[in-house]
C-alpha cells in the first residue's frame, strides 16, 4: 500500500514538473525558428548552443553577403539552407566580380556549393559577365533582381539578360528597378526567349536609376511577350508631345495583353525625379493627357483581377469620377489605388458618395495633384471607403484642416498610415492638429516641415508661463517666436477643441520633408513632442544652398532636438537634393562643408544605431562627397552600428570613423546615376575602401 | 622604389601621342580634378596623372611628417615618378602649389621640361614691401593660432573650424580646398606653403612658361601674374581666362582647355 501511494506521488510529481524548451521535438523547434526573420535575433539564437546553432542555420533562408570580394572564397559553409541570396552589397560596392583578379571558375563553384538552394538572387550586374558566371550555377532561379548604378557597358542590346534567360528556365520574377539600362534593351531579349517571357509573372521596370520612360511600342512588345504577368511596374511617358507616349490605345492594349494583372504601376518618368513641387501651383498642367474616361472604363473591365493600381500621369486627366465610379464593379478586388494628376476624383456634393468614394473596398488610397479635391470630397471619400488604413494626399491645393480632421475622425478605427505633402493650406501644425483623432493609432506619418506662423488659435492661449524657449537665429525664415506659448498650449487643454496631450502612442516611423536652410527644432513644438514608440525617422532636405548665405557656426539644423524621442535608433538623412558648391564656389559664396556641419551638428546626441546619409551634391561636377566637418561629426556617434554613406569620401576622412567602437558595417554606396567609375574618381579607389574595411574589421567589437 | 611610388601615388598614364603631358593638382583635390579637362588632351598626348602625397586618395600612412617639411620633398616625388616612367621630356601643367613644385623641378632638371604651364601660381602669399601677395601676416597668423590652439580638436575632425565663415575672408577662398585634406596634414602643409618664398629663385628658371590667370582669383592677385612674368628667367607669357575662381579646371574646363592647347603648341 505504501509503495502504491509512493508510486502515485512519484507520478504526480513528474506530471507537475515543467516541460523544458529542450523537450520540444526538433521538428517543432525548427518551425518556430523558421518564423523568426530578424537577423540580430537569429545571430543571438545561434550562439546559445550547438543544437540551436545547427537549427538556426538550417532554417536561415535569407542572407546578404557583406564581405570583401577577395574573401569570397572563404565563405562560411553552414548556410546551406539559404534560398534568398543578396550579392549586391559586396565590397567594394558596385565592383565587377569577374573583372577582379580572382579565379572565376573556382568562385562560381564555391558559390554553387555553398548555396545550393538559391532561388531568389539579388546581384550587382556591372556588366553581362557576372550573370554568365552565376546563372549556370543556379538554374532553378525563380526571382532575380539586378542592380546597376554605373554606366551601361557598350554591348549589344539585351546582352545583360541573355545569360539569365538562357540558363534559368524557371524564372518567374525580374526586378530591374535599380538597374540602369536603356529602354531598348529589354524587349528584344524577351522576344528572343519566348518561353521565359511567357512564364514571367512579375516584372518591375519602374526605374529609379534614370528618368527614361518606356515608349509605347516597347511597353506593348513587353506585355505581348509576357501575357501571364500578374505584377507589372513600369516608367512610361504620358506626355503626348513625345513620340512613343502612352495614351488611350496603349493603355487598353496593355490591359488586354495581360488580363491576369493584379498589380499595375504606371508612373510617368517626370515623377521619378522626386522633386516636391510647388504648393502654390493651382494643380493643372498646361497640357492634358490623352486619356479618356471611356478608355479607362474599358481598361478596368479588361483587368478584373486588379488589386493594386498606380497611375501617376504627368498631365491632366479630367472628370475622372465617371470612370472611378465603375472601378468598384469592374475591379472588385481592388485594395490599393494611387492616382497622379487625376482631377474630379470626388465631387463630394451633399456628401453623397461619388467617384472614388464608391470604391468601398479600398484599403490604401493616394491622391496626388488633384486640383479640385475639396474638403467635402475628402469627407465623401472617408465615408465611402471605411476600410482605409493608408491615406496620402499630395499637391492638393483646396483641402484644408477641416476636411482632414473629418477624415481622421471618420476613419479613426482603421487609419494607420498618413502622408500629407505640398498642400497649401496644410502646414505642419495644421496637419498635426487635423490628425489628432488618430493620435493614438497612427503608426506611419509623413509631413512637410513648413513653419508658417500659426493662426489665431495660438494667440488665444496666452499665458504668462515662461517655458525655456530656445534661441533661434532671426535670419532664418519662418522661425518660431511663440514657442513657449505653443508648448504651454499643447500641455494644457486651453482650446475648446478638446485637445489632450499630444502623445502619438503608436507612431513608429516618421518621414519629413524640409527646405534647405530651414531648421528642424520647431518640430517637437509643432505637436510631435511625445512619440514613445518612434524608432525610425526619414528626413529629406531639398533646395538650393548656393544662393543662401552659408550657415555660421552656432546655427545648426537641430538634429539634437530629436532627443525627445527616446527610442529613436534609425535615421535616413537625405540631403542629396540640397544643391551646393563642392570646390568651385565663386568668391563670396560658401561651399558645402559649412552646410554639412549645419546638418549633422548634434547627431551624436541621438544614440542612433543605424544611419543612411546622402550628402548634399554639387550637380555641376556630379560630386557627393563627405567633407571634414561631416566626417568629424559622424565619428562622434558612439552608438552607431551601421553607417552607409551614399556618396564618396576620401580615405583620410574615413579614418575618423574608426573611432566609433561599435561600428561594424560601413559602406560607401554611390547609388545614383552615373555612379563614379573607379578611374574618374580617385576617392573611390578600391584600395582605399579595402584598407578602410580591413581596419574596421580588425577591431574588437565591445558588445 | 620605382613601382612603389607609382602605386602609392596612384600614377596613371592615359591617351596616345608621342609627347608626354603631366597634370599636377593642387592641395585639397586629387587627380580627379582634371577629369573634365582630360578628354581634350588624351587623343594627342600621353597624359600622366598622379596624386600628391597629401591627397585624400593616398594612403595616409605614406605622409612622413619629417620628410615633407618643404616643397623639395614633393619635387623629389615628381622627379621619381618621371624617372620611373622613363620620361625624358615632358610638358607640365601645374595648379597652385604644383605650379611651384614644377618651377623647382625645372630648376633642378631643366632638360626634362619642354614647357611649364601654371594655373593659379604664386611665389609668395604674404605681402611684402612692394610686393602684393594677397595675404597679410596678421590674417594668416590668426588662422594658424586658432588651428594650433585647437590642434587636438582639429586632428579629430571636431569641426570647430570648417571653412567659410570661420576664417578671415582673405584666407577663406584659398583655404577652401586646403581644408579638404587630413587636418594634421593641412596644418602642417599650410605653414609650409604660407612661409615659402620662391621669388629669389624665379630667375633660375630657364624653361619657357605660360601663366594662366583667371579674372578673379582671390588667392592670386593679378599683380602676381605680372610679377612672375617679369621675373621668370625663361620666355614667359600670360594668358587671361575670362572666368573667376581658383579652380578653372573644375569650374570652366571648356574655356581652359583651348588655352592650354594653344600654350602647348607654341
Amino acid at each position: 500500500m505504501v509503495s502504491d501511494h509512493e508510486q502515485v506521488e512519484e507520478m504526480a510529481r513528474s506530471f507537475n514538473r515543467k516541460v523544458h524548451f529542450h523537450d520540444i521535438p526538433d521538428a517543432i523547434l525548427s518551425s518556430i525558428f523558421s518564423l523568426i526573420t530578424d537577423t540580430r535575433s537569429r545571430n543571438a539564437m545561434s550562439l546559445v548552443c550547438l543544437k540551436w546553432h545547427l537549427l538556426e542555420r538550417s532554417t536561415r533562408t535569407f542572407l546578404s553577403l557583406r564581405g570583401n570580394i577577395r574573401d569570397l572564397v572563404l565563405l562560411p559553409t553552414c548556410f546551406r539552407a539559404v534560398t534568398n541570396l543578396d550579392l549586391s552589397l559586396i565590397s567594394p560596392w558596385g565592383c565587377s566580380i569577374p573583372d577582379s583578379s580572382l579565379n572565376t571558375t573556382v568562385l562560381a563553384q564555391v558559390l554553387h556549393w555553398t548555396f545550393p538552394s538559391v532561388v531568389t538572387l539579388t546581384v550587382y550586374a556591372r556588366n553581362p559577365s557576372i550573370l554568365r558566371l552565376l546563372a549556370p550555377q543556379w538554374p532553378y532561379l525563380r526571382q532575380v533582381k539586378l542592380v546597376r548604378w554605373h554606366q551601361r557597358s557598350s554591348t549589344t542590346l539585351g546582352s545583360d539578360f541573355v545569360a539569365l534567360f538562357e540558363h534559368c528556365h524557371s524564372l518567374a520574377s525580374l526586378d530591374l528597378s535599380h538597374f540602369y539600362n536603356w529602354t531598348e534593351d529589354l524587349p528584344p531579349a524577351l522576344e528572343a526567349y519566348p518561353s521565359i517571357a511567357a512564364s514571367l509573372s512579375h516584372l518591375n521596370i519602374l526605374n529609379y536609376t534614370s528618368a527614361q520612360g518606356f515608349k509605347s511600342h516597347e511597353l506593348l512588345a513587353i506585355t505581348s511577350a509576357c501575357p501571364n504577368l500578374r505584377e507589372f511596374l513600369a516608367t512610361c511617358i504620358f506626355d503626348h508631345r513625345y513620340i512613343g507616349s502612352v495614351g488611350d490605345e496603349t493603355l487598353l492594349s496593355l490591359a488586354t495583353n495581360c488580363p491576369r494583372l493584379s498589380l499595375l504601376h504606371l508612373v510617368d518618368s517626370s515623377s521619378m525625379s522626386a522633386a516636391r513641387g510647388d504648393p502654390d501651383n493651382d494643380g493643372y498642367t498646361t497640357e492634358d493627357a490623352r486619356i479618356s474616361q471611356n478608355m479607362l472604363i474599358e481598361m478596368f473591365s479588361a483587368l478584373p483581377l486588379l488589386e493594386e493600381l498606380v497611375l501617376d500621369v504627368c498631365h491632366n486627366v479630367r472628370d475622372t469620377w465617371i470612370a472611378l465610379e465603375m472601378l468598384n464593379s469592374k475591379c472588385p478586388r481592388l485594395k490599393s489605388l494611387k492616382l497622379g494628376q487625376f482631377h474630379g476624383v470626388c465631387k463630394g456634393i451633399d456628401a453623397r458618395p461619388d467617384g472614388i468614394a464608391l470604391c468601398s473596398r479600398l484599403e490604401s488610397l493616394s491622391i496626388k495633384n488633384c486640383a479640385d479635391l475639396t474638403d467635402s470630397g475628402l469627407i465623401s471619400i472617408s465615408l465611402g471607403c471605411p476600410r482605409l488604413t493608408k491615406f496620402e494626399v499630395q499637391g492638393c491645393k483646396k483641402i484644408t484642416k477641416l476636411g482632414l480632421t473629418k477624415v481622421a475622425s471618420i476613419l479613426r478605427k482603421t487609419l494607420t498610415e498618413v502622408k500629407i505633402s505640398c498642400c497649401k493650406h496644410l502646414n505642419t501644425v495644421t496637419s498635426l492638429q487635423a490628425l489628432e483623432p488618430i493620435q493614438d493609432s497612427l503608426q506611419r506619418l509623413h509631413i512637410d516641415c513648413v513653419w508658417e506662423m500659426v493662426e489665431q488659435s495660438v494667440s488665444e492661449a496666452t499665458s504668462s508661463a515662461k517655458s525655456p524657449g530656445f534661441k533661434c537665429s532671426e535670419k532664418r525664415r519662418g522661425i518660431w517666436e511663440e514657442t513657449n506659448l505653443k508648448k504651454k498650449y499643447k500641455k494644457y487643454n486651453f482650446n475648446g477643441d478638446g485637445y489632450a496631450s499630444s502623445t502619438w502612442a503608436k507612431l513608429q516611423y516618421l518621414s519629413l520633408w524640409i527646405e534647405a536652410g530651414e531648421l528642424l527644432n520647431p518640430l517637437a513644438l509643432a505637436g510631435l513632442d511625445d512619440c514613445p514608440m518612434l524608432e525610425e525617422i526619414q528626413i529629406k532636405v531639398e533646395g538650393d544652398c548656393r544662393h543662401q548665405s552659408s550657415p555660421s557656426s552656432p546655427d545648426d539644423f537641430g538634429l539634437s532636438s530629436l532627443r525627445c524621442y527616446p527610442r529613436l535608433s534609425k535615421m535616413n538623412l537625405d540631403c542629396q537634393t540640397a544643391i551646393g558648391y563642392a570646390l568651385t564656389a565663386p568668391s563670396g559664396h560658401g561651399d558645402l562643408s559649412p552646410w554639412e556641419r549645419f546638418y549633422l551638428n548634434g547627431i551624436e546626441k541621438l544614440n542612433l544605431t543605424e544611419l543612411n546619409y546622402w550628402p548634399p551634391q554639387d550637380i555641376d561636377v556630379n560630386r557627393r562627397s563627405l567633407t571634414l566637418p561631416a566626417a568629424g561629426l559622424l565619428a562622434q556617434c558612439r552608438t552607431m552600428r551601421k553607417l552607409f554613406v551614399h556618396g564618396t569620401a576620401s580615405e583620410h576622412l574615413l579614418r575618423f570613423l574608426l573611432e566609433v567602437q561599435t561600428l561594424r558595417d560601413f559602406q560607401l554606396r554611390e547609388d545614383y546615376y552615373p555612379a563614379p567609375e573607379n578611374d574618374t574618381s580617385t576617392e573611390m579607389r578600391i584600395d582605399s575602401c579595402s584598407r578602410f574595411e580591413d581596419a574596421l574589421n580588425r577591431r574588437a567589437i565591445p558588445d | 622604389m620605382g613601382s612603389l611610388i607609382l602605386e602609392a601615388l596612384n600614377v596613371r598614364v592615359e591617351g596616345q601621342g608621342d609627347k608626354f603631358l603631366v597634370f599636377a593638382h593642387g592641395f585639397g583635390t586629387d587627380q580627379s580634378a582634371w577629369q573634365r579637362i582630360l578628354p581634350f588632351f588624351t587623343p594627342y598626348y600621353r597624359v600622366i596623372l598622379f596624386d600628391l602625397v597629401c591627397a585624400g586618395s593616398v594612403n595616409p600612412d605614406y605622409f612622413n611628417f619629417r620628410r615633407y617639411t618643404n616643397l623639395e620633398a614633393y619635387v623629389d616625388d615628381l622627379l621619381n615618378i618621371l624617372d620611373t616612367l622613363g620620361v625624358d621630356r615632358c610638358f607640365y601643367v601645374g595648379h597652385s602649389v604644383s605650379a611651384m613644385i614644377g618651377i623647382l623641378a625645372s630648376i633642378r632638371r631643366p632638360e626634362l621640361f619642354t614647357k611649364l604651364i601654371m594655373i593659379g601660381a604664386s611665389p609668395r602669399f604674404l605681402n611684402d614691401k612692394d610686393y602684393h601677395g594677397g595675404f597679410e601676416q596678421e590674417e594668416i597668423e590668426s588662422v594658424f593660432v586658432a588651428m594650433e590652439a585647437n590642434y587636438e580638436a582639429w586632428v579629430n575632425g571636431f569641426a570647430p573650424l570648417a571653412v567659410g565663415a570661420d576664417v578671415p575672408a582673405a584666407v577663406r577662398e584659398f583655404s577652401r580646398t586646403l581644408f579638404n585634406m587630413r587636418p594634421d596634414i593641412t596644418l602642417f602643409v599650410s605653414r609650409t606653403v604660407f612661409s615659402s618664398d620662391l621669388r629669389g629663385i624665379l630667375g633660375l628658371v630657364k624653361v619657357p612658361c605660360c601663366i594662366i590667370q583667371t579674372s578673379k582669383d582671390v588667392s592670386v592677385p593679378a599683380s602676381v601674374a605680372k610679377y612672375l612674368k617679369n621675373h621668370l628667367g625663361g620666355k614667359t607669357t600670360v594668358e587671361m581666362l575670362r572666368t573667376e575662381g581658383h579652380l578653372p579646371h573644375l569650374s570652366a574646363p571648356a574655356m581652359l582647355a583651348p588655352v592650354i592647347r594653344r600654350a602647348l603648341s607654341r
